[in-house]
């Protein structure tokens, strides 16, 4: 009555059925009881690290490195990564900064043992940090005195050395750049004051990096003296997409040349 | 009894159900899997390295911007870093490139809306069709009892659910393989996690090989598909036209869909059954709609309702009229 083909059907969606009630029944066991590990982690292979010619370009800090304030969502970072690659540089890029991010953050974030990694393999290691050290959300701007700046600087400074000596633990020869602070309150009521704090802030910093030959300290505050505004994304304090492309043309410049391309 | 299943098994050939499903699961899996190909591609463009290390960094990195603009996402994007973060220390890919992650994915993904859809495809006129084209008389005038009918009218709904699952693992499985490759049944996976809040609980993270973890996914996408499957068919027997059971049944579905998103404070949502249809957000580790829902008290919820809809199918079909 039945043709042979529905019996074969029948019998196998009856074992189906019997494999998916198995299925079933081991997941929740798992679940409810647990059980010790069946796999292996792997050994873990080291992958061999990117073709000579390849410029591996690593970027840490905040919301600068992040980009935000681009409309494009590429920041300087990202503008570098499509400069290099117009000359032909053949570049891995991966970005780690994270919004809102200060130099205590940074020195914790750099013990990650995959952050170092990547570090490790890099040969550009681009940054931003400092700017919310300073600036706090915009705090510093109705309260500038002499003894709480040098207090910040004080400590800014010191937890940039310790992540230049995590960075070069397990790297030594990246070339790290520093992108220096600008004032984005220029133009504002203590704007003046605020310029002179900037300037500080950046000798000291240029200062402290000159202590490592591997660095190079990258000042913005030029870039953005003139016309901040046009510069500055509505927040009026992170750059838009033209500031961003000034500072990234800047780093581009000095990067030619590094990673094995001549 | 098995004749029984076996003539209704032959309706079910006849009316080429499961060459539609199959079809389908076809179209769709193509579009998914090129898709895949294409992100993969790009995200090396961007990154200029297929270094999954990095690319689960970047991720990590990522997620952390997002979370001081997240709102009430941030507990579970809290979860996804410190679990991708869990990963990343403890070495191991989530995503091994080949056709088993690709499966996993995608069940994962399908099992909340897509296979119940195309379980309701089956099970939505299966009593209701007879109803509309009054081959439910000749049925009856059967020396059998109306308990049996129906009975072997699940039996046969139970089993081409199990049909259509297994169809679309093999199917996954085929299509992924060309797109992908046949590597990575044995590579890791980390399954354990538990939630608290925002809090990540890996005190019984365990890895387990792939190939054992997607019979598990298949496992509760069963369940769930049965679970459904089970609603429509008290639905078919209840409503007169196919179309309202589908639409009832749809509705059912997308509304579980989107309140999965919203009921974090609507607590007593939790007895819902389709708020319950994410199991396999348990065993992955991800935050669950509600707080305090298990795994456990999921199955629970979704069986009472599955035993709720067999009693009122069979009382209802055993008294009813029919004319």
């Amino acid at each position: 009555m039945h043709s042979k083909k529905v019996r074969w059907i029948t019998g196998f969606a009856a074992f189906t059925c019997l494999l998916w009630v198995f299925g079933l029944g081991w997941a929740v066991k798992d679940y409810l009881i647990g059980t010790t590990s069946t796999a292996t982690a792997p050994s873990v292979s080291e992958q061999p690290i990117a073709a000579v010619e390849q410029v591996k370009i690593v970027a840490l800090g905040d919301s600068l490195t992040r980009g935000t304030g681009d409309i494009e969502g590429k920041g300087y970072v990202g503008y570098i990564g499509d400069m290099l690659k117009q000359k032909g540089t053949d570049i891995s890029l991966i970005n780690l900064g994270i919004k809102g991010l200060t130099s205590p953050g940074l020195a914790e974030q750099m013990q990650e043992k995959e952050i170092g990694r990547q570090i490790g393999q890099a040969n550009v290691i681009l940054m931003t940090i400092g700017g919310n050290d300073l600036f706090l959300g915009g705090q510093t701007l109705s309260d500038v005195s002499e003894a709480s700046i040098t207090g910040l600087e004080d400590a800014f400074l010191i937890n940039l050395k310790a992540i230049m000596t995590s960075i070069r633990s397990v790297n030594k020869d990246a070339t790290v750049y520093l992108l220096g602070l600008y004032n984005p309150f220029s133009e504002f009521e203590n704007g003046a004051l605020l310029s002179e704090v900037v300037r500080g802030w950046n000798y000291k910093t240029a200062e402290q990096l000159a202590e490592d030959p591997g660095t190079v300290f990258v000042p913005t505050y030029d870039l953005f003296q003139k016309n901040v505004n046009d510069y500055l994304f509505t927040d009026h304090f992170h750059p838009n997409e033209k500031g961003y492309q000034l500072m990234a043309e800047r780093v581009a410049a000095l990067i030619t040349g590094v990673g094995g391309q001549s | 009894m098995v004749n029984l299943v076996q003539n209704e098994m032959t309706k079910l050939v006849g009316k080429r159900r499961f060459v539609i499903i199959s079809i389908i699961i076809i179209a769709l899996l193509s579009m998914f899997s090129y898709a895949q190909v294409k992100q993969a591609e790009s995200i090396k463009e961007r990154l200029g390295t297929v270094d999954w290390r990095t690319e689960l960094q970047q991720q990590i990195v990522d997620m952390q911007n997002r979370l001081s603009s997240a709102g009430q996402w941030r507990e579970q994007i809290q979860i996804q870093i410190k679990q991708s973060q869990y990963y990343l220390d403890h070495d191991v890919n989530p995503a091994e490139p080949g056709a088993p992650t690709f499966m996993r994915g995608f069940v994962q993904n399908s099992a909340e809306l897509f296979l119940p859809l195309l379980i309701m495809i089956i099970a939505v006129d299966l009593v209701s069709s007879e109803r509309s084209m009054g081959t439910i008389k000749l049925l009856l005038t059967r020396p059998v009892s109306r308990f049996r009918i129906l009975l072997s009218k699940y039996i046969a709904l139970i089993l081409s659910v199990s049909l259509v699952i297994f169809l679309f693992g093999i199917l996954s499985y085929i299509i992924s393989v060309i797109m992908f490759g046949n590597q990575g049944w044995s590579a890791p996976v980390l399954t354990g996690f538990s939630t608290q809040g925002d809090t990540l609980d890996i005190s019984a993270v365990r890895l387990v090989s792939q190939w054992q973890y997607i019979i598990q996914q298949f496992g509760l996408a069963w369940f769930i598909s049965i679970v459904v499957g089970t609603l429509s068919f008290m639905l078919s027997i209840l409503m007169r036209s196919s179309a309202a059971g589908m639409g009832t049944m749809l509705a059912c579905l997308i509304a579980g869909a989107i309140l999965s998103n919203m009921v974090s404070s609507w607590d007593s949502a939790k007895y819902l059954f389709m708020v319950n249809l994410g199991l396999m957000d348990y065993v992955s580790g991800s935050a669950p709609p509600i707080e305090g829902m298990t795994l456990g008290f999921s199955l629970a919820v979704l069986a009472a309702w599955m035993l709720g809809s067999l009693i009122v199918s069979f009382t209802v079909f055993t008294r009813k009229d029919v004319y």
